[in-house]
């Protein structure tokens, strides 16, 4: 049974790396400068810091701290925030559906897109709008995201009026994480579709780029040919037998884009003023509310490593050489 | 259909339906909430979010009093005419010497919970505000404040008297602090730490949720004890912190109603034609300035010297081209502050004393205090990361530069910033403040903040940022506060206002207005305080919301 | 399915981009959205440009790299700086190029929103962005590719050791992990000396150590391939100790491979300072860099758009023209030869 053994390897690797990161981000978190209690309470005396400091378990050795904190990690506590006493798992169940939403919407724009460009690019390999193509995903590439963001912000924004420049409301998925009510959906996507564009511009030539490439070789291959030859039309064949066989590349890089985006998308949440984790990364860090960023960056990599593992063993039972040199042996 | 055909036919779906959906969404104006109640629903923008509300520790801005103010009440508010009157309670009233004052309740009011606000209510809330051995929820700022309090007690259910320590006969404006001292309902400060995030209490709206960074919805109080009032059916506060963005969004329809205090916003507020503005008058205005750190001991600052530090504060102002620095971060739309005060507070002059901007008698100043230091004249600007702030200090530094100053710009976030600035880290601190007071009295506002540094008793006034001891400003601080008629006031906080000057304590800048943008389609009325006492104050940026409708 | 070893991967069957994708994951990628991007740079077509001569795009990408560096250098040293970068004057606040009220005399590129000359600032600026930009590649190029070279060479514990700790790195978001090694560094210098290290420094550290992960894998899978072949076994045998194989067999293979993700990387490492800068962490001010007159001025992005636009365009027009350089170098080198 070797999907067996794979699959228990592939979990143990798993637990180890998720124990790693686990630790990785307690420590980062723990070497953050500055006194909590300074933040809390600036203009407490001495004594009410020592109490506060205690209170907080700030005083134990590094590993007892450690400790008790995958304890509470294993039991779903993620501490609170120092500053209204609000359970950490609350804001993330906020702030993760709105980030994972964007996620949703930016990959979904950019395949929109990229699919019939990418197809395109490769059944026109080498001529002149497969030149021109390649060079607007080229730049497309070079273009950052808050420089994006920046702009469409100003000109669809600000001048056009066509959408809002920022703001939020909850969605289709917020009321599963934390049972709010979406009186707007309409404004929902409003509000959400600067950003989403913002996010797939840059993956939409990624993508794009990938597909191409893949297709150019599946194009070459017999069976393509074959169809050719049996008089099926240039379109059937792009569409339903050249896509399929090369998009694995595109999905896998769909997959892993997954997990980077949830975490990625700071900036662009920030400048659009989205609530979502990224936003409330940025806030946890400024405000010195060291629990609570610890709480955060292990959901985002925790799902990162989840997701990238998944794709990642995913594709290496898909990937056709590998079946091939299995089916070899 | 193959597996690849089917995603691709779920995306091209979704995608025209999120097309199709923002089509018909931005037809119309988008707005948050499409359906309205009677009385409308008002969507408001403010500056902040605030995630702590326990009042008696919570360190608010004019964000999070702004909130306060439509959940909680106070036993007094200013009037327009600067006096603190009474109003979630019936009367205050001072005995002959000002040691005692009686604190009478209105009957049958209660709270969100529906607990009577009654003395002992009243009484636990003022227990836990100046700090009462064993009260719950004390914080570290308010006690400091109200630190000549003596003790609170019930006199009858109706009826609460406290006694202080010393005789202050402002301590109505103490019931009110800016709008800090809202009375909180027991079940609420006695619940530990989950005062912070449980608000009740017995003003026109009451809690629904509070999405933190997100949306905090407030909906009307059918129970209030002003009939009629309030005239809203909900209102949802919405943090958003950057300015253009709130201005832009109240353009663009997504907010009813914001505040700000940032003049470049004024000014686009001001261009976009179908808005209301309503700006604060003269008179009690937040004055922007800079604080000029006199520290002594191992963070010795060149302002705190011995022998050049006066010669060095001198300097410092008289190097700033306040009209050039106002004309390029608010384009001239703000005043320049003559002082700690603004034009209705005791004590305020157009010409207190602080030096003219000279250039050349700037730099001959800076040569004296070189020759006595050693040949440094070296500060470090402390701001936060905010870019108005960086930007202010960007010019204060090229100005300083101009003069032969070397000033080094440290940027904290807001809570470091106050800690360097209470440890004397920093040389200058860039801040904001009310310090014009009300009534006859500059107080409540700077007795806490500009009391010397080094207390009488041997301790350390850790919130004087200036780290000064004036013998002269302490006296006229002292006096002022148990001074009862107008004439009397004005003449110690004249004086008080000299001393500043004279010892170049801080730079005043300018007076800052509080500016409320409106969609024409909210009417923000300010109904007339009960008992006739007169028509609100709109002070701090915080404005009353009882009268508040949307059409 | 211990066959993933490298040895263990049939001859090269399949797209480019297959090829690069599908063999980062079997050694073991957690794909970071920078690798994601430059596996897609290199299979556009310019990533299947020939390698003799260089193409219209490759020359204006020199002469653009060639004239920014030239102005960064002047200006940094005072020798023309087209202007005053701290002097800020009343009468051309906020106004740029095209603004209402026009340009004020002598500022061909505006003002920013406290007067001050756009056109010295963005030149001061340039010399900002690439010191920091460049320096933080040189720490990830040295440390990353040294870590990477190792990995790749010694292989067992010690591969599994270093990739493990690249993935680590990898797993937390660029941005965040930069954040807060900011936030540590800033605050140690802090504790340690009265005068602290400058911002720049700080930055290019941070984003340094951000950038090592990105360097280690593609170093690591460079010189994996490189030590498997015939004349490396050979040398070993004859004797020829680690450090000597290393530095004459293996590393003059593999760095055309990690120069070449060093262009990149300094293209992303600019985005990166831009990125910071917006999250309120970057140099200290007046000191312009592109990032942070983004950043100081993106509150008037809707009243004085120019200023945001102008230092874009800066960093457009960089990143492009990197990217099209770290493109050209791989194809020269053909970076890949190593992996068949």
């Amino acid at each position: 049974m070797e999907l067996t053994k794979l699959i228990a390897r592939r979990a143990v690797q798993l637990v180890i790396v998720l124990l790693f990161v686990s630790f990785f981000t307690f420590l980062l978190v723990r070497l953050l400068p500055g006194d909590p209690t300074d933040i809390i309470i600036p203009f407490g005396t001495e004594a009410k810091k020592a109490q506060l400091r205690a209170d907080l378990g700030l005083g134990q050795p590094l590993y007892q701290q450690y400790i008790d904190y995958l304890g509470n990690i294993l039991q779903g506590n993620l501490g609170r925030q120092y500053s209204s006493g609000r359970p950490v798992s609350e804001l993330v169940a906020q702030s993760l559906p709105v980030s994972i939403q964007l996620m949703i919407y930016a990959q979904l724009i950019a395949l929109l897109f990229a699919l019939p460009l990418g197809i395109w690019a490769a059944y026109r390999a080498g001529s002149r709008s497969d030149a021109a193509i390649n060079t607007t995903g080229f730049a497309l590439l070079a273009l950052p995201n808050f420089v994006v963001a920046l702009v469409l912000s100003y000109f669809i924004g600000a001048r056009l009026k066509w959408l809002p420049t920022g703001g939020y409301a909850p969605g289709w998925l917020d009321p599963i994480f934390d049972g709010t009510r979406s009186t707007d959906i309409g404004g929902h996507f409003n509000y959400m579709l600067l950003p989403a564009i913002t996010l797939a511009l840059g993956q939409i030539a990624i993508y794009m780029r990938l597909l191409r490439s893949d297709m150019i070789a599946t194009l070459k291959e017999n069976f393509i040919s074959m169809a050719r030859a049996k008089g099926i039309s240039n379109l059937r064949i792009l569409w339903r037998h050249a896509l399929r066989p090369s998009s694995l590349t595109l999905l896998t890089v769909v997959g892993l884009n997954v997990g980077a985006l949830i975490g990625g998308a700071i900036v662009v949440e920030v400048i659009f003023g989205i609530p979502g984790m990224g936003q409330k990364i940025t806030l946890a860090i400024f405000s010195r509310e060291y629990i609570e960023l610890q709480g955060y960056v292990l959901v985002v990599a925790v799902l990162f490593i989840l997701v990238n593992f998944f794709v990642d063993f995913l594709y290496t039972i898909l990937d056709p050489r590998i079946r091939r040199g299995r089916s070899a042996t | 259909m193959s597996r690849v055909n089917r995603i691709a036919a779920i995306a091209v779906v979704v995608g025209a339906m999120t097309l199709a959906t923002t089509g018909i969404s931005s037809a119309s104006a988008p707005s948050r909430a499409p359906q309205q109640a009677k009385g409308g629903e008002i969507t408001f923008g403010l500056e902040a979010e605030s995630t702590n509300y326990c009042l008696t520790g919570a360190q608010l801005a004019a964000s999070g009093i702004q909130v306060v103010k439509a959940v909680y009440d106070t036993l007094t508010v200013p009037n327009s005419k600067g006096e603190a009157v009474p109003y979630l309670a019936k009367s205050v009233k001072p005995n002959a010497d000002f040691t005692v004052w009686t604190i009478g309740l209105r009957e049958g009011v209660t709270f969100h919970d529906g607990t009577p606000v009654d003395a002992a209510a009243i009484k636990a809330n003022l227990d836990s505000y100046y700090g009462a051995p064993d009260a719950p929820n004390v914080g570290s700022l308010i006690p400091i404040v109200l630190g000549f309090v003596q003790s609170v007690a019930v006199t009858d259910p109706l009826t609460v008297t406290v006694t202080l320590k010393t005789p202050v006969s402002t301590f109505p404006a103490y019931l009110y602090l800016t709008g800090r001292m809202g009375i909180m309902a027991p079940a609420q400060l006695n619940s530990g730490d989950a005062c912070k995030t449980n608000l009740i209490g017995s003003g026109p709206f009451k809690v629904s949720s509070i999405r933190q960074n997100e949306a905090t919805v407030v909906t009307a109080n059918p129970n209030y004890w002003q009939k009629g009032y309030p005239k809203a059916a909900q209102i949802t506060f919405i943090p958003v912190t950057e300015g253009a963005a709130r201005t832009n969004q109240l353009q663009g329809g997504q907010l009813d109603m914001m505040h700000t205090s940032s003049a470049t916003q004024i000014a686009a507020l001001k261009n976009i034609g179908n808005i209301n503005a309503l700006t604060q008058k003269p008179g009690y205005r937040e004055i922007n300035y800079s604080v000029l750190v006199q520290s002594k001991g191992a963070t010795a600052k060149v302002f705190g010297n011995e022998t050049v530090g006066a010669d060095a504060r001198k300097a410092y102002n008289t190097a700033l081209d306040r009209k050039k620095i106002n004309q390029i971060q608010n384009r001239g739309t703000f005043t320049l502050a003559n002082g700690l005060m603004d034009t209705k507070a005791p004590g305020y002059l157009k010409n207190a004393g602080y030096p003219k901007y000279n250039p050349k008698k700037a730099k001959a100043l800076v040569a004296k205090v070189k020759a006595g230091n050693d040949g440094a004249f070296d500060i470090v600007l402390g701001t936060t990361t905010d870019a108005e702030n960086s930007k202010l200090a960007q010019q204060v530094q090229e100005q300083l530069d101009k003069v032969g100053i070397t000033a080094t710009i440290a940027q904290f976030d807001q809570a470091t910033l106050i800690n360097k600035a209470i440890s004397g880290d920093i040389d200058v601190l860039f801040w904001r403040n009310l310090h014009g007071g009300y009534s006859f009295s500059s107080d409540p506002d700077n007795y806490p903040w500009w009391s010397n540094y080094n207390t009488a008793s041997g301790g350390k006034n850790a919130i004087n940022f200036a780290h000064f001891n004036d013998p002269d400003t302490q006296a006229a601080l002292d006096k002022g506060r148990t001074e009862t008629t107008p004439a009397q006031a004005k003449a110690t906080y004249t004086a008080y206002n000299k001393a500043f000057a004279k010892g170049n304590f801080i730079t005043p800048m300018w007076y800052v207005n509080w500016t409320i943008g409106s969609q024409k389609s909210v009417k923000v009325a300010l109904p007339a305080l009960p008992d006739g006492a007169g028509k609100p104050l709109f002070v701090y940026g915080v404005l009353p919301v009882i009268g508040l409708s949307k059409k | 399915m211990d066959d993933l070893r490298p040895d263990a991967i049939p001859e090269s069957s399949g797209s480019t981009s297959q090829q690069i994708v599908g063999e980062s994951i079997e050694r073991g990628f957690l794909g970071s959205s920078s690798e994601i991007a430059l596996a897609a740079v290199e299979t556009g077509p310019e990533g299947e440009a020939s390698r003799k001569k260089l193409s219209i795009g490759a020359w204006l990408a020199i002469g653009w790299m060639g004239f920014i560096i030239l102005i960064a250098v002047l200006a940094k040293t005072g020798i023309f700086t087209w202007g005053d970068p701290n002097e800020s004057f009343v009468s051309c606040a906020r106004r740029g190029p095209f603004s209402k009220e026009g340009t004020a005399a002598n500022f061909i590129l505006g003002c920013d929103s406290n007067g001050r000359d756009m056109l010295a600032r963005l030149a001061l600026g340039t010399w900002t962005s690439l010191y920091v930009a460049v320096g933080a590649i040189l720490v990830g190029f040295s440390i990353g590719g040294l870590l990477g070279i190792i990995s790749g060479y010694f292989g067992g514990k010690t591969d599994t050791f270093l990739t493990g700790l690249f993935n680590i790195l990898l797993s937390v978001p660029g941005v965040v992990l930069a954040l807060a090694l900011v936030a540590f560094l800033q605050g140690s210098a802090e504790t340690a000396s009265k005068s602290s290290i400058s911002p720049e420094v700080i930055l290019i550290i941070a984003i340094g150590i951000v950038g090592i992960p990105l360097v280690g894998r593609i170093a690591r899978a460079s010189a994996l391939s490189w030590t498997q072949r015939e004349f490396v076994l050979a040398a070993r045998s004859q004797g020829a100790k680690h450090r000597r194989v290393i530095i004459k067999e293996i590393l003059p293979n593999v760095l055309p491979a990690i120069l070449s993700i060093s262009l990149l990387g300094i293209a992303i490492a600019i985005v990166a300072e831009g990125t910071l800068a917006i999250l309120g962490v970057g140099v200290r001010p007046p000191t312009p860099s592109w990032g942070n007159i983004i950043a100081a001025d993106r509150g008037n992005l809707f009243t004085s758009p120019h200023i945001v636009f102008e230092a874009s365009l800066m960093i457009f027009l960089t990143v492009l023209s990197l990217n099209m350089l770290g493109d050209v170098v791989r194809a020269r080198f053909d970076v890949r030869e190593g992996l068949l």
